[in-house]
């Protein structure tokens, strides 16, 4: 066990106008961690998943990735970006780009690496995921589960030390919810560490080291999978997991 | 669950015969009801009876051959075309009052412009998008040197010979990706290639002379397509630039956008042009004097570019933040997401509003006529005050319409062919 947290806030407070949406969250993560986040709708888990690369700026506190902070101008903060992949509850492929092109992007345009190399290394990808046969088709033409999975593949293309997961089966029709949770437990059991808002609660019995309970912009209560789903200490979360269980 | 019935999908059916036929179309479409029928026959009919005027006006009835509007008029009066006139004028209207023995240098100007974008619609050719910007950036270089020619100073055939470095370097890239000798035209190999180029260019250019032709006796289709080529290449990336700067989040460069796109939005063409050409002088220091024509392409250009800017914020508009978002997320910077990702699917969507601006664009310059330029309309209305042929307003006008029919109908009939190639693959 590193000594150094992968991903670190602290006193991390939040506002939209007047609105605070984040709470003084303070949060460590271990390197190879899986916390599963969740909470009702409104409670902050996006924004809060969404300050950890900075796609939303935090007023007050610090967002340590691998000890460092972000906010050291806009080139630092795209390289240490570039640590964190994300995947989103509606997919946003570029719908313009083939599946392999979407996937080889960023590595060629950013990382520099050379067509051939790039075509490579996101075939490897796509085939852990399963689905290379679909490597030339648009986005648009794919499921969502399928669409899901290449959202996978291209981040981890440019092998990110922490990947983050807004709600990425929320958007989908139930039967294909499992091929897109399956390439996550995969990714899990790799010892990628990661960051998961998600209500399927099958999926945080598997493979989550925590499980966050957040409301009103505040982290409620944390605690391992089978202490959180059979005894939680709060009222709020027992008021939460008995309407989602 | 050992005696659940087994589901057996049911093997799927052709399809049903998707057309009716000719007769089965007309019975649906055209005299389902009796209504309907009476709406088709009236409509039929005013087809027709406009038709049949025309072509008989312009060609049943026309005359073909005269000396003058007299022999016309003696001919058959005001019932049919007098054509000869047009015909004499033809050389006016599309050069203007560009010397004769100078024309070819048009004609050449514009082959080797048609030249310079044929790479654009090989296939095999992968440099396209250099090859177009070189076209876009580097041919009004050399197409200045064609049509204006004189005296070129250091500078200017500096400049010229770059225009032809493009032309030539982008038929080589076309020749080497055709025999697949890519890696020719790679890394330093490309610079020492370029460099040559421009040498070469620069000695071919230093022997060139051509006559100057004064930018005031160009006119007509010429000087038309001059100035509404200002505008369409100009207005593009300028419209891209203001709209982005219009939604920046760096106040004076929005304040800056917002200003100027509105301003030149609150006014007519007229009076932009106007102002440019009347005011513009004043303030000037004495003694430089602006070309006329160039004040009406810069007018014209940030009239457009206004526009476009507007279109083009439409665009960005439509595409959800999350495409933005995704791009960040795996490490794109504002100008790479902007450029690759935002762009491209938003030009997309505004072609057919980008091509009806240029479309529009390329009506206005009509309006140029009013600061003293000769455009294609000008000329047209110069016909009838010809003494030979006096009066002659309707049938020039009417081949002027043509030609602009013509132009604006290809682009708009080019805007569909690039919507729907692009479109491959995104339709929802
Ligand atoms: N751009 C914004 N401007 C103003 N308020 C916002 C904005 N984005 C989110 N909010 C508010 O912040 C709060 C937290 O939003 P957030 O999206 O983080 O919730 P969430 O926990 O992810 O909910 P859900 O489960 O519905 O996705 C909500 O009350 C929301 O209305
Ligand atoms: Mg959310």
């Amino acid at each position: 066990m590193s000594t150094q947290a992968a991903i670190e806030l602290i006193g991390l407070n939040k506002w939209y106008g007047a609105f605070q949406v984040l709470k003084d969250i303070n949060l460590r993560v271990r390197e190879g961690e899986r916390i599963v986040v969740c909470g009702p709708s409104g409670s902050g888990k996006s924004t809060m998943i969404r300050c950890i690369n900075q796609l939303e700026h935090h007023q007050e506190g610090d967002v340590l990735i691998h000890g460092e902070a972000f906010g050291q101008g806009p080139a630092r903060d795209d390289a240490i970006r570039r640590e964190i992949g994300m995947v989103f509850q509606q997919f946003n492929l570029f719908p313009h780009l083939t599946v392999l092109e979407n996937c080889t992007f960023a590595l060629i345009w950013v990382k520099h690496m050379p067509k051939a190399e790039a075509e490579a290394l996101a075939m490897s990808l796509l085939e852990r995921v399963r689905i290379p046969e679909q490597a030339l088709k648009y986005p648009l033409q794919l499921s969502g589960g399928q669409q899901q999975r290449v959202a996978i593949a291209r981040a981890l293309c440019m092998s990110p030390k922490v990947m983050l997961f807004d709600e990425p089966t929320s958007a989908l029709d139930p039967e294909m919810i499992s091929e897109v949770l399956d390439v996550m437990i995969e990714l899990a059991e790799s010892g990628m560490t990661m960051i998961v808002v998600t209500h399927e609660m099958g999926f945080a019995r598997r493979v989550a080291d925590r499980v966050i309970f957040m409301d009103q912009g505040e982290i409620v209560e944390e605690a391992p999978p089978a202490e959180f789903f059979t005894a939680p200490r709060y009222d709020r979360t027992q008021l939460f997991l008995s309407q989602i269980l | 669950m050992s005696d659940a019935l087994i589901f057996q999908p049911k093997a799927g059916k052709p399809a049903p015969p998707s057309t009716l036929g000719v007769v089965g179309w007309v019975r649906g479409n055209l005299v389902s009801s009796l209504p309907n029928a009476a709406l088709t026959l009236l409509g039929a009919y005013i087809v027709y009876a406009f038709f049949s005027a025309v072509i008989g006006w312009a060609i049943v009835d026309a005359v073909w051959e005269a000396q003058n509007r007299r022999e016309c008029l003696d001919l058959v009066g005001r019932a049919g075309a007098c054509w000869p006139g047009v015909k004499a004028w033809i050389p006016n209207l599309i050069y203007g009052l560009y010397p004769k023995d100078q024309v070819w240098r048009i004609n050449a100007g514009f082959l080797v412009l048609v030249l310079w974008a044929v790479p654009l619609f090989l296939p095999w050719v992968r440099s396209k998008v250099m090859i177009g910007l070189g076209l876009v950036l580097l041919y009004p270089l050399l197409a200045s040197y064609f049509f204006h020619g004189g005296d070129k100073g250091l500078v200017w055939g500096a400049l010229i010979a770059l225009g032809l470095t493009g032309f030539l370097w982008s038929w080589l890239t076309a020749i080497a990706e055709a025999r697949r000798e890519a890696p020719l035209l790679e890394g330093r190999r490309r610079w020492i290639l370029l460099a040559g180029l421009y040498a070469v260019s620069l000695l071919v250019v230093s022997q060139w002379v051509l006559d100057e032709v004064q930018t005031r006796l160009w006119g007509g289709l010429f000087l038309t397509l001059v100035i509404s080529g200002f505008g369409i290449t100009v207005s593009l990336p300028a419209g891209i630039l203001l709209a982005l700067g219009r939604r920046s989040r760096m106040p004076l460069i929005a304040a800056v956008s917002t200003t100027f796109i509105e301003l030149f939005r609150s006014v007519p063409l007229i009076t932009v042009l106007f102002m440019f050409n009347t005011m513009l002088p004043l303030f000037l220091p004495a003694g430089v004097e602006v070309n006329r024509l160039l004040r009406a392409i810069v007018a014209v250009c940030l009239f457009s570019s206004a526009y476009m800017a507007e279109i083009v914020r439409g665009g960005l508009q439509a595409i959800p933040k999350g495409q933005y978002e995704a791009a960040a997320a795996v490490g794109l910077g504002f100008w790479q997401s902007t450029s690759l990702i935002v762009l491209p699917q938003a030009l997309r969507i505004m072609i057919p509003s980008i091509v009806g601006s240029f479309i529009g664009l390329f009506k206005d310059t009509t309006l140029v006529s009013i600061i003293g330029l000769f455009d294609l309309l000008s000329m047209a209305r110069a016909v009838g005050e010809d003494t030979v042929w006096l009066g002659l307003f309707i049938e020039p006008f009417f081949f002027v319409t043509m030609i602009y029919f013509v132009f604006c109908f290809s682009m708009s009939q080019y805007s569909f062919h690039l919507e729907a190639r692009l479109g491959a693959g995104q339709r929802r």
